[in-house]
């Protein structure tokens, strides 16, 4: 029997070649998605991710996940609509978490000293599962889009309380009360980012009294469903195949 | 298939390639070292620094020193920035090697932005605590929106010691005491390693499942519901399940941890008390002013009358924070920096005491090295070719008063 014809002689080499495909997809992808997501998420999201004293009730709980929820849409509509895997979301985010981590711990403490506890990255793993959950359940972008979308939105911020809520602990400070969060921007002197280009507390939620946050979660949410729709096509689009001619690869 | 999987190697390189770069090369801005590239007019016309006083110049960690000074909001303040409306009292130093313990604008704390009045003058005071050890340049700065940074004067400060000695005690309003430093770090990496985990165990259920070649071949023929089994429904539907009730109990245990919690603080700081200058008494009409190019020296006519009632002689000009002393008027015993003080480059014609009621027509020379050294020549190929500063009148009893100019420049070439 000729072995020309295919590259694999039997089943078992065939498994084997499989996988060995799966691990070098699975790695590009997780480092394209990384790089490409990583630097998205720091020009749109930029000082609300870096910054405790950018980690509001209104501007960071509205703002990351509208920004963050783009890459985890496109990267399902590909490997769901092509591969039946369910976990778009989560590999998007292991990647940006990854890289964020080497960022500030490499360049915010390494490199400029500014204390991992002022510098650390927004959590987003919570609205991730339930992300890929939801598209793995109903098998539809609708759905995915409006229950993952919303609980991407709400999942948010209750899922980095754990860690911001000791930083928003008050304190006296010379005659003036702020949140420790608040003092870590003020006493780890950033030259380049001054107090007037924060953009925390603003916003129109004031008839809501002290719960703004659940309020803009939500607003959240509904901008993420739309954004969620956008992205989702972006992904459809690139994931889809124009076949060559096999002489050609 | 070789070919193809060469290429997916590359690919992944390049994509690692691109990954890491991303990661790797954004540092937040730290250098402190822009003041002699910023336009020479910003420099002479907006933030006038002045009496600037480092307290050390070698200082322990965790010990402080201060910058104090003052500063004049230049009533001349070009069109092409912003005004000062909103503006920040920072410290250019590179990123956190003193932390900012307190800073105040005339007795007021400023740790958020202020509104800053043209043609006053503030007070201001800033408080460093050593972090980081090193050789620092030190500098007064302000930052001013939709203007810039407008660094001051900076001067080299040793920190010597340790930063593992660094401890940054904080009382809060719950009576605890932490160490900012370190505060909530191991909390943060607890919760940041857990969610990683549960977002790997996720990911590695799928993975442990031969994945792309033989489920696109299952999607293509139209086998695509046979991919999701059961087990894989339950599965989900234990970490979403899971994923919900872990994020609710650790708010609630959260919120019973931390029972007083309040949002971060901002705002706008109004009403900044100027600081009261000695009353004028003497006027001065630029006649005319130029800069020699080959000499490195700007040039004044300067038609000065004193209406006190004590003789004043001219003893400093100080522009963009580069003092000109006369050393028969005036020596400073303040450690001003070297490099921003002309002891000797002061040049009056004239300099006898003027007497009451006089009026006089003087040259004035400020030359030094400086005028090169800070690219404050520059100003001659600005747009709007002005200079701006400071001069600084003394009577007989040694007190002093200030006096802005602002006036045209003509360059000199030959
Ligand atoms: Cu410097």
């Amino acid at each position: 029997m000729s072995a020309s014809q295919s590259a694999v002689r039997s089943r078992a080499e065939a498994v084997k070649v499989s996988r060995t495909f799966d691990w070098m997809i699975l790695f590009t992808l997780f480092f394209v998605v990384l790089g490409g997501y990583h630097i998205h998420y720091m020009l749109t999201g930029g000082d609300w991710d870096f910054w405790t004293d950018w980690k509001d009730r209104r501007l960071w709980v509205t703002v990351a996940p509208i920004v963050s929820i783009t890459f985890p849409a496109a990267v399902q509509a590909c490997l769901w609509y092509r591969y039946r895997l369910p976990y778009g979301a989560v590999v998007c985010i292991l990647g940006l978490l990854l890289g964020e981590w080497v960022n500030r711990y490499l360049n915010f403490w390494g490199w400029t000293y500014f204390p991992v506890n002022f510098v650390f990255p927004s959590q987003l793993i919570p609205g991730a599962i339930a992300l890929d959950v939801i598209m793995m359940l109903g098998g539809s972008m609708t759905l995915t889009a409006v229950a993952g979308g919303m609980a991407w939105g709400l999942l948010f911020y209750p899922g980095n309380w754990p860690v911001m809520a000791p930083l928003h602990v008050p304190v006296e400070y010379n005659g003036m009360m702020m949140t420790l969060a608040d003092l870590q921007g003020y006493h780890y002197v950033r030259t380049g980012t001054p107090e007037y280009i924060r953009m925390v507390e603003k916003g129109t939620l004031r008839t809501f009294g002290k719960d703004v946050a659940p309020v803009s979660a939500f607003f959240s949410g509904f901008v993420s469903i739309i954004i969620y729709f956008l992205w989702h096509f972006f992904g459809r689009w690139f994931a889809s195949t124009a076949f060559v001619d096999g002489e050609n690869v | 298939m070789k070919l193809l999987k060469d290429k997916v190697a590359k690919l992944s390189f390049v994509a690692l390639l691109a990954a890491s770069s991303a990661a790797m090369l954004y540092t937040p801005t730290a250098a402190a070292h822009g003041e002699k590239s910023q336009a020479a007019f910003m420099r002479m016309r907006t933030i006038h620094w002045f009496d600037l006083n480092w307290s050390k110049e070698e200082v322990k960690v965790n010990d402080t020193m201060t910058v104090t000074g003052k500063f004049l909001v230049f009533a001349g303040w070009p069109e092409t920035v912003d005004k000062p409306d909103i503006a920040f009292l920072n410290v250019g130093i590179p990123g956190p090697v003193f932390i900012r313990a307190g800073s105040w604008i005339g007795g007021q704390l400023v740790p958020r932005s202020v509104s800053l009045e043209l043609g006053e003058t503030y007070e201001f005071k800033v408080l460093l605590k050593a972090r980081r050890p090193g050789d620092w340049h030190v500098h007064s700065m302000m930052n001013v929106k939709g203007g810039g940074p407008i660094i001051g004067p900076g001067k080299w400060t040793t920190i010597t010691g340790s930063m593992k000695d660094f401890v940054n005690p904080v009382t809060t309003l719950t009576g605890e005491t932490i160490n900012l430093e370190t505060y909530n770090l191991e909390n943060t990496y607890f919760w940041h390693t857990l969610w990683y985990a549960i977002g790997l165990a996720w990911l590695a259920y799928w993975v442990r499942k031969p994945m792309f070649i033989p489920r696109s071949i299952a999607v293509e023929s139209g086998k695509a519901n046979t991919l999701i089994t059961n087990t894989d429904r339950q599965v989900g539907i234990g970490f979403i399940v899971g994923t919900i009730a872990l994020v609710a109990m650790t708010m609630v245990s959260t919120n019973e941890k931390y029972p007083v919690t309040t949002p971060l603080q901002a705002g706008l700081l109004r009403g900044m008390k100027p600081y009261e200058m000695p009353a004028r008494t003497v006027t001065v009409k630029v006649e005319d002013a130029t800069y020699r190019v080959p000499g490195r020296a700007m040039q004044m006519t300067l038609k000065v009358t004193n209406n006190g009632d004590s003789a004043v002689r001219l003893g400093e000009f100080n522009t963009a924070s580069v003092r000109f002393l006369d050393p028969a008027v005036l020596e400073d015993t303040t450690g001003y920096p070297d490099d921003l003080l002309a002891e000797e480059g002061l040049t009056v014609s004239d300099n006898s005491p003027l007497k009451p009621g006089q009026t006089r027509t003087i040259q004035v020379t400020a030359s030094d090295a400086a005028w090169e050294v800070y690219r404050l020549a520059d100003l001659i190929y600005d747009p709007d070719s002005r200079f701006a500063g400071l001069l600084f009148f003394f009577d007989e009893n040694g007190k002093r008063q200030m006096i802005t100019v602002d006036a045209p420049l003509i360059p000199v070439f030959i």
